[in-house]
């Protein structure tokens, strides 16, 4: 049996599978929602078990999302840690970037560091920009250092020395004889985290890496141990931010990686699906309760970038991690977003969130403002008697009760506001899903959009009509995708190096050089931390972070290198301008450049074919439920028909103005889009655009 | 399948004007993004020296992508000023201007360049989309075309006053090649060039988008709209502002020729609505390169006017309806043809802070302490070690801000008048240039104690690795200190070092192209800011950990904080 958890901020899911030997075909699948149990996540992840009755002793296979690390940064919940930086540079950590987003904010309030000044302790050493050592490393200073971090209390201690990612050398001793030195602590050095250059990103990295550290580690050696003591024979994998796996000890070394590991697996069971319904350039978009994520998958390609921050917005710089994340935008717009009118009369939507406590109007828990849910819910999309999966019944005197203060203020109908909310709702998703498509020089009409979560399905239909996306793909069980990509990812790990060099003839033995140096240290890597499944082989792919000579922003592109090692300089040199061109509208003449070498090592996993869903040969007028009235703004009030989604069949084609329900999906269909399920029982929505 | 109502575009409710409008407003951003990747010089993609946006026809403001603050609303008085360029039959589809002019619209320095673009919607001027961005290198005496010692614009670069850069979209070779040839990194320079085109173009495009889809009377209707949106929400906050007369003067200690100090003077007046901001008494224009234009006051000016009014609405040219500005022409704050500008930004980042000056004490909530008050423009250039290339490095400094009633001042943050402004990771710097930064630090020199303290300014190190390397370098706060507030003491002071060989050191406050051997030092302070509150309200405690984090010596805890230990 194989078992995926993914432990998110609200529910703790569960997905398991076994395979029908004879058919290789997966014969069961289950699945199991739980509360999530903070601050013993792990409690949760057993409870999810219990509740779908699993014996850990069956299992051949389980892997595992978390939120434990993102939580813990969020919440300033990691332990007290120290910083070792070159003499001079001690202040880094706070000094930071210097940015101001909020341009005219004179009271500004710039991100404390994690680390207080007087556990910013510096030593003697120098490597410069050429990787050359001006000055070898003195370790003797590091007893005391040591020895009053212990008095204060420090737990974990990071090191990031000038131009480690070129040179670790010094780095290493540092911490070869801290590890000596403090055995109880977590001792963390840049080099292990990041190669990349950058002084401020590369140490507030491994700063905050040190700071989860000890955290993540007790937390994964609890969930082994539970696991163990359970029946598991096993070791678990733990999903990265990479949308890879990782052993457990791997990821107990570089916890940082799990930071976005929830999104990560949603994005690559988007990119699996695509590749098994022939569908592989996807807009990917995740509507939750708070926020909705999204991103860009470009022939199968999910794009893994080490440009990630925490808590960034338009008013907060926030903090970098250079760390391998699936590139994401992610917006305060989810099914939860309150909306409010300013002194200017403008009604916005969100960011603030009404989340699961009080929740929407409707909840009759106490919200007394108007969310997109509440929204939903007057222009008749939402169905009132399965309000939550028919769990709850909507109260419509609170909800009315929230909206009588805006309706007065803008002079409108309830419906009239309702439709605004939800159209300035749209727009911001809009807005999310054209950073990662148009404005990155992709047409949207080349693409479907794949939407999950909560609210993907509610609102991806209206989206893709607005950005002109022709067709919408709504799979099985969205509310637990997550979960299942969790089950089908490889075992991965990304080596990201700077090393600056013109891309020329004369440097072709470098670059081949360097390929092979990362190659070499992934099979070592991958080999110390038994990264293995059933004996399959490492594969490779090679990627180059490139740039014109004199510009600083680079363009990744997949680097020409045959199996022998052999690279393509004309090719690369090519598909870097073609790539540039394509980004940002022109090329240029210049010289080219890599800084960043990418090598992404692969394990990959078994990934059976999913169920079909099963044909009973019932007709379609049978899965209708009711009719309803539903409010489509734009297109209209209609008489729509509400299908029953759980009894819809593969083959079935249907039409807007429709609704299908599922317990915890509602995918609405304005007039004139065609639905059909494919033989999974996936939904594909044909967008006509009727507006040109 | 039910009837489709058609409804399109045609008649825009309220929400969909509100979603015009939005799409308006995040031109700015797009546009900002694709100049940040495009651009070949680090003061454009770290410092974000540049400023990106929309404007209606007529040059009112309608979105602007964050970049400096003191590049606000710079964009559409050069829209303004191009019409005194060319008459409308002149401006085509397919046209691209730049200008540089320090005296007209958009002009500040010479090296921040200006590039338009006019939108047509068959055969009709419906849009401008414009940015301007500093350009490390526009040619005239210097590398890096700053000095403190020009005594005219024309020893400062090449001045472009409103030129047709593409004629219906045709580069004009003659133009181009004007500039390949008259600038010390052409590269670079075309590079820059090529990336504001670009990244006007991608704005254009958008707008024209929002035409094809939602009807050209609906976009021009949302412009309009937009305007009085900004309006009426700057309206409602100056109600809510103190009314009455606030002054305040300050000074600049020189010009970089030897002149000065030269006095700063402005009379706020917020009453019926409107904001007053008199500079009169202010110092006439100097004969050195401090000197800053109308349009840059304006820009000045607007920074603060938007914080205490609405900093949370993006800004467009409705916002500003109710600022009225007074300036004697020939000041320090106006000066005229043939005024050298070049270090205009030390001076306009004190015009800012001088309105803030006089609002702080009424508006404590929003106004802190004085900061370092510079942008602490530092200039390096040499023959790399590696390459035997040119290289002139230009980068701001980040300072001390002050501090306020509820809490410390921020450390090593960029000036008032930048904003998105990056510094240099000195991984990157050091690759870049060759030199080798061996410092990059808070420092505690005195000053800025309070029960609140300002925050810390920084100290940079540059060793010189090149045979020889040299330094240009302008700030304020060389003699005087940061302001502080309700007994909170003077910030410290802004200035380089030059230290020999032989260990003697040379204190600048301004200097031009200084010679730097190989192996000596150069190493700049900036400020740390003002102080708020009495130092001895300070809690003990509190004293004790800023001691314990250095942020203060244990002869300051004594003294200033009367700690006694």
């Amino acid at each position: 049996m194989r078992v995926a958890t993914d432990v998110g901020g609200t529910f703790t899911d569960l997905v398991y599978y076994s395979i029908e030997q004879s058919s290789g075909e997966v014969s069961v699948l289950g699945t199991a929602k739980v509360d999530t149990t903070p601050p013993d996540f792990e409690e949760g992840v057993m409870n999810s078990l219990e509740k779908a009755r699993l014996n850990p002793a069956d299992f051949e296979f389980f892997a595992h999302g978390t939120t434990v690390v993102i939580n813990a940064l969020t919440e300033r919940k990691g332990v007290k840690t120290a910083l070792l930086t070159t003499r001079g540079f001690r202040d880094v950590l706070e000094i930071a970037r210097g940015n101001r987003p909020d341009l005219f904010n004179f009271n500004f309030r710039k991100p404390k560091p994690f680390v207080e000044r007087y556990l910013r302790v510096e030593v003697e050493e120098r490597v410069n920009y050429k990787g050359e050592i001006q000055k070898a490393v003195d370790t003797s200073s590091l007893a005391d250092i040591v020895e009053n971090f212990r008095n204060e209390g420090v737990e974990a201690i990071a090191v990031c020395l000038m131009h480690a990612y070129t040179n670790p050398e010094n780095e290493i001793k540092v911490i070869e004889e801290l590890r000596r030195l403090a055995p109880e602590m977590s001792v963390i050095a840049s080099n292990e985290i990041s190669r990349e250059w950058r002084e401020y990103e590369r140490s507030n990295t491994t700063a905050l890496s040190a700071y989860i550290h000890p955290i993540a580690k007790r937390y994964l050696e609890f969930l082994e141990s539970k696991l163990a003591k359970a029946g598991y024979q096993g070791s678990p994998y733990i999903m990265q931010s990479n949308c890879g796996i990782s052993t457990v000890d791997s990821a107990k070394r570089n916890p940082i990686s799990m930071v976005e590991s929830g999104p990560a697996s949603g994005i690559y069971a988007a990119a699996h699906l695509g590749r098994i319904i022939d569908e592989k350039n996807l807009i990917v978009l995740d509507i939750g309760g708070t926020t909705a994520k999204c991103t860009l998958i470009e022939d199968g390609e999910i794009r893994i970038t080490t440009d990630y921050y925490i808590e960034k917005n338009d008013k907060c710089p926030g903090y970098p991690i250079q760390t391998p994340v699936s590139e994401i935008v992610e917006i305060g717009n989810g099914g939860g977003s309150i909306a409010w009118v300013d002194e200017g009369r403008k009604l916005h939507v969100g960011p603030q969130s009404a989340g699961a406590s009080p929740g929407p109007a409707a909840y009759g828990k106490g919200g007394t403002q108007v969310t997109t849910t509440d929204a939903n819910l007057v222009l008749g999309r939402i169905d009132k008697n399965s309000f939550v999966g028919g769990e709850v019944e909507p109260d419509m005197k609170a909800l009315e009760q929230a909206f009588q203060p805006l309706m007065k203020k803008l002079g409108m109908t309830i419906e009239e506001l309702a439709r605004g909310v939800i159209r300035i709702a749209n727009f911001n998703m809009t807005n999310a899903l054209r950073l990662v498509s148009t404005n990155k020089g992709y047409d949207p009409r080349d693409f479907s959009l794949i939407a999950f979560g909560g609210g993907g399905a509610m609102h991806a239909v209206a989206l893709a009509e607005e950005l002109k996306v022709p067709k919408v793909i709504v799979p099985v069980n969205s509310a637990v995708f997550s979960a299942w990509g969790m089950l089908l990812t490889d075992l991965r790990r990304d080596y990201v190096q700077t090393q600056p060099l013109l891309l020329d003839d004369k440097n072709v033995q470098l670059i081949k050089d360097r390929f092979q140096i990362l190659q070499s240290e992934a099979q070592e890597e991958f080999k110390q931390d038994k990264m293995e499944v059933s004996g399959a082989p490492i594969s490779f792919e090679h990627f180059a972070d490139m740039r014109y000579s004199g510009q600083e922003h680079t363009v990744k592109i997949p680097f020409p290198i045959t199996d022998a090692g052999d690279i393509d300089l004309g090719a690369a040199n090519e598909a870097f301008h073609q790539a540039h061109e394509h980004n940002f509208t022109y090329r240029l003449g210049n010289d080219v450049q890599i800084v960043n070498f990418h090598l992404v090592a692969k394990v990959l996993v078994e990934k059976p074919d999913p169920a079909r869903k099963k044909i009973t040969g019932i007709k379609i007028e049978d899965t209708i439920l009711h009719k309803r009235i539903v409010d489509y703004d734009a297109h209209g009030i209609h008489e729509a028909t509400i299908y029953d989604g759980d009894r819809l069949e593969p083959g079935m084609q249907l039409s807007g103005p429709a609704v299908i329900q599922e317990p915890s999906t509602t995918l609405v269909v304005a007039p004139g889009h065609r639905v059909s399920l494919d033989d999974f029982g996936n939904y594909h929505v044909l967008i006509s655009q009727t507006e040109d | 399948m039910s009837v489709v109502r058609k409804t399109g575009y045609e008649n825009p409710d309220i929400f969909t004007m509100e979603i015009i409008k939005d799409s308006i407003v995040a031109l700015g951003d797009e546009m900002f993004n694709a100049m940040i990747r495009t651009s070949m010089s680090p003061i454009i993609y770290e410092t974000t020296d540049f400023a990106v946006g929309a404007t209606d026809a007529k040059g009112n403001l309608l979105a602007q992508g964050n970049g400096v603050a003191g590049f606000l609303v710079t964009l559409d008085t050069a829209v303004q000023s191009l019409f005194d360029h060319y008459a409308l039959d002149e401006i085509c589809d397919g046209d691209v201007f730049i200008t540089n002019s320090p005296y007209e619209g958009g002009g500040t320095h010479l090296s921040d360049v200006v590039i338009l673009v006019p939108i047509f919607f068959e055969d009709q001027l419906i849009a401008w989309t414009v940015n301007k961005a500093h350009w490390t290198e526009v040619g005239g005496a210097q590398p890096g075309s700053i000095s403190t010692s020009a005594t005219d614009i024309y020893q400062e670069g090449l001045h472009f006053r409103f030129l047709k850069l593409y004629e219906q979209g045709r580069l004009v070779r003659s133009l181009h090649d004007l500039i390949r040839d008259n600038v010390r990194l052409p590269e670079s320079t075309l590079g820059d060039m090529h990336a504001g085109v670009a990244a006007a173009k991608v704005g254009a495009k958008r707008i024209l988008d929002l035409v094809s889809k939602y009807g050209c009377t609906s976009i021009l209707l949302a412009m309009d709209e937009l305007l009085d949106y900004g309006e009426e929400m700057t309206r409602v906050e100056l109600e809510k502002l103190p009314q009455g007369e606030f002054e305040a003067e300050d000074l600049i200690e020189s010009d970089g020729l030897g002149n000065g100090p030269f006095h700063i003077r402005v009379k706020v007046t917020i009453a019926e609505g409107r904001m007053l901001m008199d500079f009169s008494g202010t110092a006439a224009q100097a004969p050195g390169p401090i000197n800053v234009s109308s349009s840059g006051l304006v820009t000045a000016t607007r920074c603060v006017f938007k914080c205490i009014t609405n900093p949370e609405i993006p800004a467009n040219g409705g916002c500003f309806r109710a600022l009225d500005i007074v300036c004697p022409q020939g000041t320090l704050f106006s000066a005229v043809k043939p005024a050298p500008v070049s270090l205009y930004y030390e001076t306009d980042v004190a015009a800012m802070e001088l309105v803030w000056k006089a609002l702080a004490p009424a508006l404590k909530n929003r106004l802190p302490a004085g900061h370092y008050r510079s942008v602490s423009g530092t200039f390096i250039s040499g023959q790399h070690l590696d390459t035997n290339d040119l290289f002139v490095m230009g980068e701001p400094l980040a300072g001390g801000w002050g501090a306020s009633y509820d809490r410390d001042g921020d450390s090593g943050q960029f000036s008032a008048l930048n904003g998105e402004t990056f510094n240099i990771p000195v991984e990157l710097f050091e690759t870049r240039y060759g030199i080798q930064v061996e410092q990059y630090s808070l420092h505690n020199a005195d000053g800025g104690g309070g029960e609140y303290l300002g925050g810390k300014g920084v100290v940079i190190d540059y060793r010189v690795t090149a045979e020889t390397a040299y330094l240009t370098y302008g700030a304020t706060r060389g003699e005087s200190r940061p302001w502080g507030m309700e007994g909170g003491q003077n910030g410290s002071h802004n200035y380089a070092l030059v230290i020999r060989e032989d260990g003697k050191e040379e204190r600048y406050n301004m200097c031009t192209t200084v010679p730097v051997k190989r192996g000596e030092l150069i190493r700049i302070f900036t400020g740390t800011g003002g102080g708020y509150g009495d130092p001895l309200k300070r809690p003990r405690q509190q004293v004790s950990m800023d001691l314990k984090n250095g942020y203060i010596t244990t002869e300051q805890a004594n003294q200033q904080f009367n700690l006694g230990v």
